[in-house]
């Protein structure tokens, strides 16, 4: 069996070239022989391991004494006990609250550390209690704290390697947890031997015979650049198949990308954006668009009033009376009107606008001949909030006007949307209704995914639109239902998600 | 727009033939109709109809006539119909309006018919006729209200009155007990889904004969003896009572028709009124009130962009049921007793389309070169866009309309300047939304489970009140951005805005602001040139709290239209 070395990290690599087969490994022994630290050790043995290099032979626990802060500050001050022998030698006898309060110890430590000092025969209690000194020097128990501290401070104390006095003093003086009151910390460590398997042997052998020695250059630093040391090394190849971390890049929402590419198409096609605020009249929502004011869709069920202010302070003339008067007999565009009294209050009421046409008629007055336009504009409906119906969305319409537009060119216009827009292979179109436009067309599509369905409504404005707002050359007017070819765009199924707050959902979302 | 179920067996005999489903959605769209489905067990198509102005499709008989002069060329012809000039004899048969019906109710007119026993196809297609007439278009009975009644039973003359709501009574339809009218809106429940109609008038309309006997409470209860037509039945009286008198003849004519098509035999009826009505004080019913519409062909031929010949125009109308004629200049059309949807010479246009086959018009793409553009807030809105991505921000895009609690609670404001729905479907939007940090906190609020940091902004439009413009309200293009983590803090937002600005190249200054809806000393004003064109700061932890955010926040909040 081959075995691929590349992959592996110079911890590894450096372990296997040093161990030899049949001898024992530690932590320590990689430590003293290595200059790994106890990190690094980990790091390779689980690697190792997990690779099969290396199998474990045995575990052991080992206790070892570290010193505490206490321990530290013992060190270089003495412990009480050889504190309190030395004041006693040098200043006489004191009572023990002189003492505590001389050396700034707590009364108990005191207490304890005479204890001490009077078992050994070194001190004792004379009249007056005052205690003494009996003897010439401290006793060796008191003596030995200073080298034992003194040892522990350079490394950790190995239980099994101190003498029978050492090991007595110290364990009067460690404890396992909360060891702030003593000296010393008893820590246990477990110690694993390890020794390298027959593939780890392989693996040696592979990276002996490819010269690799884990002294390859890792990341490249500038430091490694300035002072040219590439020259002399070799790079460590690193593994292709790690996973990725991710990344959260910045990000256009894919709903509005897909809009944004439709208004571009709509602009290479010859055609200009427009807009307008949210809250209309029903002057321009529905009378402008000579929907007569008691049609049903312009229901208290089907659009949203506005509470407050209820009403537009006025209505643009000449506009208003022209579309007043064509309601109520046609005024001079022909018609006969609708035939009812025409409600100047009713026409101020404030709506939120219902439909993207509003704009397309807003837009008439001012509209260049020939021209085109569009808006991808957003509107409200009176629905219950499903899968398919939004409170709010976005209708994407427009108008063409031109001396010589008719229905020909209504079609073909279609067919132009149907292919540009829709990537549709066939089209079809069937009579429809509209109350703003005569002729009405919908044209139906074989879209290449979606199969066949209403891409959109169209027609030619009706003349009491136009002429009442002033326009005296025919009008094509058109909208295309979008949100259909936007969902199977971005693979989703249900409306609401094209406007979720889900920042996840967003992120995630791509196009097909 | 209205929906009818269609029986197969009434149907094929009246199209003289049957239909596959393929076959009729290759026809249907003559009719601006479309098969919603078919229920083979019950013998049952359903079918949309999508013109609101031609209330004559909206039944089995007036679907299959269109569908018929279409395949045949052949426009339907109707014997009984008196005009202003000529009145058929109504053979004693009479409806008198009285005075007092002018209170709540003004016109009534009415006509028999005969000939054929009422099977349960036709019944339940005469009930689905009358629902459709009165709902689409005679709004939910407003304006026009029909009732059917056994003729046989009734001794002419019928009366219509404005009757004393108190006083009158009879026992309705669907009931035992003998109810006056004030009684019947309140306990009946047809009185209570129609009672409105006439209930703040001073008399009610009430239908009866000339002995007395009750034909109904018109617009809301027949009967329970007159007013109960069942199957077997074969003489039968149709009223109609409403506001305005074309929908009303209109209506009558379109049952008439249907009724004849369907085999009756129709008995003109003489209606009197009290006053001077367009067509006189006495009206024999059914009655061809529609006056001849024209066209002219130089406007029929471009609005079609075809040159139709004069022989091709008659055809197309033929098709459609409609009879024309042709000079020089002009198509002068005879408008079928059944309608009345010629407003303007354009609804004859439409007609020769349809009779004349859409398929029959060639496609051409409009020649006119125009320049496209978007408007300068788009424009400006993408520059803005790939200044927030390429500061490492995700574009999200939201509902405008949202509730009380998102908008005013959570946010620990007034929402004194919003706009609030008058109607709204549910609390859940109830209110435009005023800005666009709302949006954003919401998206913090859901999305807990993201990965952080999250770092999000929209591009939209807000709207609130305004008293100096015409609508009272403005609507504005606005960037808002959030970012969420636990490095974020007021240092960073300040970079982020410094950048956005630079790239803007736009100079702006900062000013303390006092808003709740952030903390106090960690939020201020952006000004370009004296004038505030944004908000920003960290959060208010009270506000994170209410939407039940536990990462620091901080968002910003600029104009757009103030700045290009």
């Amino acid at each position: 069996m081959e075995i691929d070395v590349r992959n592996l990290h110079p911890l590894e690599i450096r372990l296997l070239r040093h161990v030899s087969p049949g001898e024992t490994i530690t932590a320590q022994r990689l430590i003293d022989e290595l200059d790994y630290n106890i990190g690094h050790c980990n790091q390779a043995f689980s690697w190792l391991v997990a690779k099969g290099f290396l199998e474990e032979t045995d575990r052991k626990f080992r206790t070892f004494f570290e010193l505490t802060p206490l321990g530290y500050q013992q060190l270089e001050n003495g412990t009480p006990a050889l504190r309190i022998f030395n004041l006693l030698k040098e200043s006489g006898p004191h009572s023990l609250p002189e003492i505590a309060d001389k050396l700034t110890l707590e009364k108990s430590d005191v207490g304890s550390a005479f204890g001490i000092l009077a078992k050994a025969g070194s001190c004792r209690m004379k009249e007056g209690n005052r205690a003494e000194a009996i003897t010439n020097e401290a006793p060796p128990e008191v003596l030995i704290a200073k080298v034992v501290l003194a040892k522990a401070a350079s490394a950790p104390l190995e239980e099994s390697l101190l003498t029978k006095e050492e090991r007595a003093f110290v364990a009067k003086n460690s404890k396992k947890r909360g060891a702030t009151a003593s000296p010393f910390k008893l820590i246990e460590r477990e110690e694993v031997f390890y020794k390298l398997s027959e593939s780890g042997l392989e693996a040696k052998k592979a990276l002996l015979k490819a010269n690799i020695t884990g002294e390859e250059l890792g990341a490249v630093t500038p430091a490694i650049l300035a002072s040219g040391a590439w020259k002399q090394a070799s790079f460590r190849p690193y593994s292709l198949n790690t996973p990725p971390a991710r990344l959260i890049p910045g990000r256009k929402n894919s709903y509005g990308a897909y809009l944004q590419w439709v208004k571009d198409k709509l602009c290479s096609l010859g055609f200009e954006e427009f807009d307008g605020p949210l809250v209309e009249n029903e002057f321009w929502n529905g009378d402008a668009l000579f929907m007569p004011q008691f049609h049903s869709a312009r229901d208290i069920h089907d659009v949203y009033y506005l509470k407050n202010p209820r009403h537009a302070k006025e209505i643009e003339e000449p506009f208003l009376h022209q579309v007043a008067q064509t309601h109520e007999n046609g005024w001079n565009t022909g018609s006969r009107g609708w035939q009812y009294t025409f409600d100047h209050e009713f026409t101020r009421r404030q709506v939120m606008r219902s439909q993207g046409t509003v704009l397309s008629a807003k837009t008439l007055p001012t509209a260049k001949v020939p021209g085109k336009y569009f808006g991808v504009v957003r509107c409200f409906r009176y629905d219950q909030v499903d899968a398919t119906h939004g409170a709010d969305f976005y209708q994407t319409e427009g108008i063409v006007l031109g001396h010589d537009v008719n229905l020909k060119t209504l079609l073909g216009l279609l067919k132009m949307f149907a292919e540009e827009v829709a990537g549709a292979e066939e089209v079809k179109y069937v009579p429809g209704y509209f109350p703003f436009t005569e002729p009405s067309i919908e044209v139906h599509i074989k879209h290449p995914q979606l199969g066949w369905f209403e891409l959109g409504g169209s027609g030619i404005f009706r003349p009491e639109v136009t002429k009442a707002l002033g326009i005296d050359v025919p009008v094509l007017a058109w909208g295309l239902g979008i949100d259909r070819m936007a969902l199977m765009h971005l693979g989703l199924n249900d409306l609401r998600e094209l406007f979720t707050p889900n920042i996840e959902n967003v992120r995630m979302r791509r196009s097909n | 727009m209205p929906k009818i179920e269609v029986h197969e067996k009434l149907f094929n005999s009246l199209l003289g033939k049957s239909y596959s489903n393929a076959q009729l959605e290759e026809i249907l769209p003559v009719a601006k109709a479309e098969l919603d489905g078919h229920d083979p067990d019950e013998s049952l198509y359903k079918i949309e109809l999508n013109d609101t102005n031609r209330p004559d499709l909206w039944s089995t008989a007036g679907l299959a006539r269109q569908l018929v002069s279409y395949r045949d060329k052949i426009i339907a012809q109707y014997d009984f119909f008196s005009t202003s000039e000529e009145t058929l004899d109504s053979d004693g048969r009479t409806l008198i309006v009285h005075e007092s019906a002018k209170l709540v109710r003004p016109y009534s007119i009415g006509f028999a018919v005969t000939g054929k026993v009422i099977d349960e196809e036709i019944l339940l297609d005469f009930i689905q006729g009358q629902e459709k007439l009165c709902n689409n278009f005679g709004r939910k009975r407003k304006t026009i209200a029909i009732g059917v009644y056994r003729s046989d039973l009734i001794t002419y003359p019928v009366h219509f009155e404005g009757a004393d709501p108190d006083k009158a009574h009879f026992v309705p339809l669907h009931m035992s007990e003998d109810l006056t009218l004030r009684e019947i809106c309140k306990k009946h429940p047809k009185g209570l889904e129609f009672g409105s109609i006439v209930a703040d008038s001073p008399v009610f309309p009430f239908l009866y004969d000339d002995t007395g006997a009750v034909l109904s409470f018109p617009p809301v209860i027949n009967s329970a003896h007159i007013g109960a037509v069942e199957v077997g039945d074969e003489h039968l009286f149709f009223e109609l009572s409403g506001t305005g008198l074309d929908d009303l003849l209109l209506a009558a004519s379109i049952i008439a028709c249907d009724c004849a098509d369907m085999g009756f035999t129709i008995l003109p009826v003489r209606c009197e009124f009290p006053f001077d009505t367009k067509y006189g004080r006495e009206i024999t019913v059914p009655y061809y009130f529609q006056d001849p519409v024209g066209c002219e062909l130089n406007f029929l031929r471009r609005t079609l962009g075809e040159n139709l010949t004069g022989e091709e125009i008659i055809l197309a109308l033929r098709r459609m049921g409609i009879f024309a004629v042709v000079d020089e200049k002009m198509v002068y059309v005879t408008v079928p007793e059944y309608r009345n949807d010629f407003l303007h010479p354009v609804d004859i246009v439409e007609d020769v389309m349809i009779g004349h086959g859409l398929e029959n018009f060639a496609p051409e793409l409009p020649s006119d070169a125009t320049v496209g553009r978007i408007t300068e807030a788009e424009t400006f809105a993408r520059k803005v866009k790939d200044i927030m991505v390429g500061l490492g921000y995700q574009e999200m895009m939201y509902n405008y309309l949202g509730s009380r609690r998102e908008y005013i609670e959570n946010m620990h404001v007034d929402g004194s300047e919003y706009i609030q729905i008058a109607n709204p479907m549910s609390e859940n939007y109830e209110y435009v939304r005023p800005s666009i940090i709302p949006s954003l906190l919401e998206s913090e609020s859901v999305s807990a489970h993201a990965a952080y940091p999250h770092h999000i902004f929209e591009v939209g439009k807000v709207a609130f009140l305004d008293s100096t413009d015409n609508s009272g309200t403005t609507t504005r293009n606005y960037l808002g951005f959030l970012s969420a983590s636990s490095e974020m803090g007021f240092n960073q937002l300040n970079s982020v805005i410094a950048t956005i600005f630079y790239y803007l190249n736009h100079e702006y200054v900062m000013e303390d602001l006092d808003d709740p809806r952030f903390i106090a000393g960690r939020c201020g004003k952006l000004l370009c040139n004296g004038v505030v064109v944004g908000v920003f700061g960290e959060v208010h932890p009270a506000v994170l709290e209410s939407w039940g955010i536990t990462m620091p926040t901080i968002s910003c909040e600029i104009d757009l239209d103030l700045l290009h």
